[in-house]
């Protein structure tokens, strides 16, 4: 049996609290540090599956800047991240587009994960 | 084939090309920078000096009371901004006190005028933020400041607009003498010309090298500057020097033209030509020196800090006549007081290419003045609300910080700005407290547009000075 | 309406970033109907536009936005109600005439110099970053040193890069998100440099940001030099003492062709100077009364001009107000002088704002001077409230209701945040 530790800090409000997440051959056995609940949850999350959501930029024509910024509408797994950048860099946008539009459904064949536009932008 | 070719564009080869082009000449002036006034000009104190400062058997002496002379005149033609603020040099002690006896003996013999002893109570009355352990002061009202690039940019404009043919982004690689004349081959271009004259600064001793020649030699001498906030503006009326020790003028206060005040410069010897780094060291001796003679200046109060080098010749003196080689003329070793002699420097360099056979003829046009650039900031409300009605662009305020307005920036590409700094020393644009964070992305859209570049080409100031650079789509 | 400029108006809202938005709606809460909101850059949301990533409206909106979003929300609402908003115009000056009525003089791309009368004023310029100049860096000029801000401009709205090998003095939030910001646009980011020996920015972002693309954070550790001739060539980093001189000896190169400056926010006050309305030295913005009006009757201000925030969920919250008693001062409403100074206590940097009244409920916003975990937040002897943890980059926001200052009988009310040891356990 390995027992192993893993640190973290809790990113899930500003506490920023130290987490020792212990574990037996992989398997999680206690979360420790925690000020409140949030933290083991957090902890169990980022050892076991972590995700992240970001947002980027895709060029977009006819507007006033040649910049639409857009996002991810949920998290795609952290060591993903640089493939989901290409995917999404990869798309043009044409003036006007409004926000929320759906520029990409399911990236990286992950349900749920769509890329919107954070803003309207107008043609000029 | 030219007349002449003036390698290098900074002050003196600028005053120099105006002067030029009111012959019956072809003329060239060469210079490798992106714009002129990019080498020690743009770095320059801005101080006309009141001339008591250099000795009388130096070719300095002789030239920088003429020089000042001249600057009431080239200011109503040029209309570039020329405050004679005067200066004053204070006395720290006994000792001093003795010194601008001497300094008031010397300046009244090369004839400067109106130098007058200040006791302690005419120096409190006058500046009153000055340290009251002062024992005295010298003045000299005939001295005075100008934003040196501005100047410089004023009289390229005046001699281009007579006629002169300016090359930019061409540095000099050799120069070779032949029957007929000098050939100059730059990075781009070849050019022959009957007279060259080495205006080149730092670089001086360079050029003349191309030529073998040997005869001086260039000794970059640094001076740091900096820059304080506008709430200390009006701190001093006039220019503050010490009793001067030594080679260099020492430290000074400087209310600059546009009202900033300035504090420097520091004079350091350097080995590299391209070092004009500021330093730690550097901004201790001005600080400590500095709020000794005023001590409200405080280092916290630093917006921007510069350096720049001085091109101090072997011989400490200007270096300016004829060589060896046919033709090629020294215009060298140019440092204090060279901006406010660069007028009278000119003539001097005319007379000597007369001497050596140019023919002078006048043209029968020539154009002396130069319509400067609007100032929206320093303009009434109804000027303003005037200048809005003639030019829409200029109810579109690109820097919030010194309020200069689109219609500025074009007339600053207009007028020969090609990179950022351009913009800057032409309309004071990024100069403010922001220093270019909100106006820097507009004024480059607009260089852009100018000069059917992409945004990403357009530098800072010329060479390989880009700021952003494209996305790098190399996956 | 965008674009429409009449001559007169109830309101004039110069800013139509956050602040100046939120401030419209506040204005037109109390039925004021004719409000012009003054924008200098080509359109409003101000610094929202650039800034991509998420974190915006969990307050106010209960949602998380990134900035545009958040921008375009108010937007919308403005277009909706008929405010008139123009875009790169500039306010130039204001004047008060005889009467008491305000005019503000306009820069106009099209109008030209415009005089707009209005009854009410309200600053909402925001704020700009600190230079390179302020916080003198020596070494060379080269191109390639810039602040944050203008490096976030050039990435998420021109689509450039500021460079590829790129190092950042300062972690607060705005210098931590640009690190990841860079990374994903395919910029190499060498280190995050702090001068402090702690981030200023939210752990969540030291995380996020630095942690997730193994960039090194060097605390205590500032920038001593710039190199490079025409562009950055590279930079000399050296740790610092408690007294934050450089300890030259331990410096060292780092090689980069940019340098980010993330090294503090500054109100834009240029204006509020001009006009005369008094500034608060430590926040560098204007003196406020509790209907958030400066010195300057009719004149009110919030956002980033009265004192730098971190979240704009209560930049909102601030404008909302202001804005509703710049309304009601258009519609005639004046109020007495403010009877309770405040004033900042133990570990308080400021507290704005700067005086309180008896008869208003008030947001007081206010900084810490140092880290404190837990502390106690002491209101006179009127309230005190445990906080878990406090640090300075995190703005207190504290409720104070009329009930609870009609037993005060003073002038002068202080704030203290006293730090408590771990042990000693407060009732909440």
């Amino acid at each position: 049996m390995t027992e192993e530790n893993t640190n973290f800090v809790c990113i899930s409000c500003p506490m920023g609290c130290p987490l020792v997440l212990v574990t037996e051959d992989g398997e999680i056995k206690e979360v420790s540090g925690q000020q409140c609940n949030r933290g083991a949850k957090y902890a169990k999350q980022e050892y076991s599956d972590p995700k992240r959501t970001f947002s980027t930029i895709i060029t977009i024509e006819g507007a006033l800047y040649n910049k639409l910024p857009v996002k991810l509408t949920a998290p795609v797994p952290k060591d993903r991240i640089f493939d989901a950048c290409k995917e999404i860099h990869k798309m043009k946008a044409v003036a006007p587009v409004k926000v929320g539009h759906v520029f990409i459904e399911g990236l990286l064949g992950l349900d749920g994960v769509n890329v919107v536009a954070c803003r309207s932008m107008k043609k000029v | 084939m030219y007349d002449v070719a003036i390698i290098g564009g900074g002050v003196v080869g600028c005053a120099i090309a105006r002067e030029l082009s009111k012959y019956q000449l072809s003329t060239v002036l060469i210079e490798k920078e992106a714009e002129v006034g990019f080498g020690t000009t743009k770095t320059n104190s801005g101080i006309i000096h009141a001339g008591h400062h250099s000795s009388l058997e130096s070719l300095k002496g002789q030239l920088v009371v003429k020089g000042n002379e001249m600057f009431d005149e080239l200011q109503k033609e040029l209309g570039f901004g020329f405050r004679r603020c005067g200066e004053i040099v204070v006395a720290r002690d006994e000792e001093d006190l003795k010194t601008l006896d001497e300094l008031k003996e010397l300046g009244e013999k090369k004839g400067v005028k109106g130098l007058e002893l200040w006791d302690t109570d005419r120096l409190r009355r006058e500046e009153p933020n000055l340290s009251i352990s002062l024992t005295g002061a010298l003045y000299a009202p005939t001295a005075g400041v100008i934003n040196p690039y501005e100047f410089a940019f004023s009289l390229i404009e005046c001699a281009q607009n007579n006629g002169i043919e300016l090359l930019v982004e061409n540095p000099v690689q050799s120069i070779t003498s032949t029957d007929d004349g000098l050939v100059i081959s730059t990075s781009q271009k070849k050019i022959k010309a009957s007279f060259v004259l080495n205006c080149a600064g730092v670089f001086a001793d360079d050029m003349a090298g191309l030529l073998g020649l040997s005869d001086f030699t260039i000794h970059p001498r640094k001076g740091e500057e900096y820059m304080l906030d506008k709430g200390l503006e009006g701190i001093v009326k006039h220019l503050i020097f010490p009793v001067p020790k030594g080679v260099s003028k020492g430290t000074l206060i400087i209310p600059t033209y546009d009202g900033t005040i300035m504090v420097g410069p520091t004079a350091d010897e350097v080995e590299d030509k391209y070092n004009v780094s500021t330093t730690e060291e550097g901004a201790k001796k001005v600080f400590d020196f500095v709020s000794s003679m005023c001590p409200s200046i405080h280092p916290r109060s630093t917006i921007a800090e510069f350096a720049g080098l001085r091109a101090a010749s072997n011989t400490g003196d200007f270096i300016i006549g004829t060589t060896d080689v046919n033709g090629f003329i020294n215009v060298a070793g140019i440092q204090s007081p060279g901006l406010t002699a660069s007028p009278a420097i000119a003539l001097y360099v005319l007379n000597i290419l007369g001497k050596q056979g140019l023919e002078l003829i006048q043209k029968d046009e020539w154009d002396p003045y130069v319509t400067p650039p609007p100032r929206f900031a320093q303009l009434s409300p109804e000027e303003r609300s005037q200048c809005c009605k003639e030019n829409k662009d200029f109810g579109n305020v690109v820097c919030r910080c010194e309020l200069v307005t689109e219609a500025e920036i074009q007339t600053a590409i207009s007028h020969g700005a090609r990179t950022l700094d351009g913009v800057k020393f032409r309309t004071r644009a990024g100069m403010g407290r922001c220093q270019g964070g909100f106006c820097s992305s507009r004024i480059m859209e607009a260089l852009a547009e100018d000069q059917g570049k992409e945004f990403y080409e357009i530098t800072k100031r010329g060479k390989a000075s880009w700021i952003v650079c494209p996305e790098g789509k190399e996956d | 309406m965008l674009g429409r400029m009449n001559k007169s108006y109830d309101c004039v809202i110069i800013g139509g970033g956050p602040a100046g938005m939120a401030a419209a709606m506040g204005a037109m809460d109390t039925g004021v109907s004719d409000i012009l909101v003054v924008e200098r850059d080509p359109e409003p949301g101000g610094i929202l536009r650039q800034c991509i990533h998420s974190g915006f409206g969990l307050h106010y909106f209960k949602e998380e936005l990134t900035g545009p979003e958040y921008a375009e929300r108010f937007l919308e609402k403005m277009i909706d109600n008929d405010v008139d908003v123009v875009s790169n115009s500039y306010v130039s000056g204001i004047s008060i005439d005889s009467d008491g009525s305000k005019q503000v003089r306009i820069l106009h791309p099209k109008a030209g110099l415009s005089s707009i009368r209005c009854k009410s004023v309200v600053l909402a310029m925001g704020c700009r970053e600190r230079t390179r100049g302020a916080i003198r860096i020596p070494g060379s000029r080269p191109a390639g040193v810039l602040s944050a801000g203008l490096a976030q401009k050039f990435v998420n709205m021109n689509g450039y890069l500021p460079g590829k090998k790129i190092a950042i003095l300062g972690s607060g939030d705005i210098g931590l998100i640009m690190a990841r910001r860079l990374v994903l646009e395919g910029c190499e980011v060498v280190g995050v440099f702090e001068m402090m020996p702690y981030s200023n920015g939210l752990t969540r972002n030291v995380v996020q940001c630095l942690d997730d693309f193994n960039i090194p954070l060097h605390l205590s550790t500032t920038v001593a030099r710039v190199h490079g001739r025409d562009r950055v060539s590279h930079i000399t980093v050296a740790p610092v003492d408690e007294k934050f001189n450089i300890i030259k000896e331990k410096a060292w190169d780092v090689d980069c062709d940019t340098l980010l400056l993330s090294v503090g926010l500054i109100p834009e006050n240029e204006l509020s100077e001009k006009i005369g309305v008094a500034l608060d030295v430590i926040t560098s913005g204007p003196r406020v009364s509790s209907s958030m009006e400066t010195t300057m009757s009719g004149v009110f201000a919030c956002g980033n001009v009265l004192h730098v925030h971190d979240l704009v969920d209560f930049v909102t919250e601030e404008a909302l107000s202001a804005g509703r008693y710049a309304g009601e001062y258009a519609r005639g409403t004046r109020r007495p002088a403010d009877s309770i100074e405040l004033v900042p206590g133990q570990n308080v940097r400021y507290c704005v704002p700067h005086t309180l009244s008896p008869e208003r409920e008030h947001t007081v916003y206010m900084r810490a001077t140092q880290r404190m975990q837990p502390c106690l937040l002491r209101v006179g002897n009127l309230l005190e409230k445990k906080l878990r943890f406090v640090v300075p980059a995190e703005m207190i926001n504290l409720k104070i209701k009329p009930d609870l200052l009609d037993k005060f009988r003073g002038e002068h009310l202080t704030i203290d945040l006293i730090p408590l040891d771990d042990d000693k356990k407060m009732e909440a």
